[in-house]
């Protein structure tokens, strides 16, 4: 098995315009999810993958890929948030005035109220929350994606999954299940 | 004490937290800037292509340079080892000249 792992890693070519095909959904989503602005996502998702052009020669796998581009979309979003805080732009105000329509556009009404309630969370608990339920990731995959403690991302996920039931509970009533 | 199983929760916010398409022509303008920084980092070929030749013409007229300087350098010591041995040769002539003339001194 270990050397079929390797067989692949040897034989694998990198083809920058498929890889840009298949992970720019995921790069793009997790960007908005995490800065919640469609533009600077677009902005952050070509950079990630002008990064990626530019590191190509490095990556060993597919796998090794996905896992790159997840690792630099949730750096690079969290280097905007911290530029647009210290260029003292209250960012969620922001969005609620200019980006909301934009952010969830064709999106259930739902997954709209999801994703602005998502929004309101402390930045290290939505990027696990992102990273475990858009993503599908484990604790340990996503621990490993944010350069964090596998007990540090466990508590960002109670915390997160907590609040934000919470706050589903005050402002959902009218999508409870049978309600 | 909530109206929200856990796991219907949690699968609730799965359904909604699912990958957004990315926009339209976002590949478009990866691959121009891909292009233009691709561009910038390496220029055309002609021109990659002259500044080879023009630096293959300094190197080789730089070798041809010290080439001919030191072919001329070695010209310009041989001929001053063969003054230094005309000189010397001279005069051990007028030595042996003298020698032989003193020699037929009665």
């Amino acid at each position: 098995m270990r050397i079929a792992a390797t067989d692949m890693t040897l034989h694998w070519r990198p083809d920058f315009e498929q890889l840009v095909d298949e992970h720019q959904a995921m790069v793009f989503s997790l960007a908005l999810r995490m800065t919640a602005d469609r533009g600077l996502a677009e902005e952050i998702a070509q950079d990630v993958f002008m990064q990626l052009d530019r590191h190509l020669a490095r990556i060993e796998s597919a796998a090794h890929a996905c896992f790159w581009l997840r690792r630099v979309t949730m750096s690079r979003s969290a280097d905007a948030l911290r530029r647009r805080k210290v260029r003292g732009i209250d960012l969620w105000v922001e969005i609620d005035d200019h980006h909301g329509a934009e952010l969830h556009q064709s999106a259930s009404p739902l997954a709209v109220r999801v994703e602005q309630m998502l929004a309101t969370l402390p930045e290290s608990q939505r990027a696990a929350l992102v990273l475990r339920y858009q993503e599908d990731l484990t604790p340990d995959e996503i621990a490993a994606t944010l350069n964090a403690p596998v007990a540090t991302v466990k508590s960002h996920l109670q915390r997160g999954l907590k609040l934000l039931r919470a706050k589903a509970e005050s402002h959902l009533k009218e999508f409870v299940r049978g309600a | 004490m909530s109206d929200f199983e856990p796991s219907d929760f949690e699968n609730d916010l799965r359904q909604s937290l699912r990958r957004v398409p990315a926009p339209q022509g976002l590949k478009a303008k990866i691959l121009q800037q891909r292009r233009r920084q691709r561009a910038q980092t390496h220029p055309f070929p002609w021109q990659r292509l002259a500044a080879s030749l023009l630096l293959t013409a300094v190197v080789a007229g730089g070798y041809a340079l010290r080439q001919r300087e030191e072919r001329r350098e070695g010209e310009q010591a041989r001929q001053q080892v063969l003054t230094a041995l005309r000189i010397t040769g001279r005069a051990l002539n007028q030595m042996n000249a003298q020698l032989a003339a003193h020699d037929r001194e009665p």
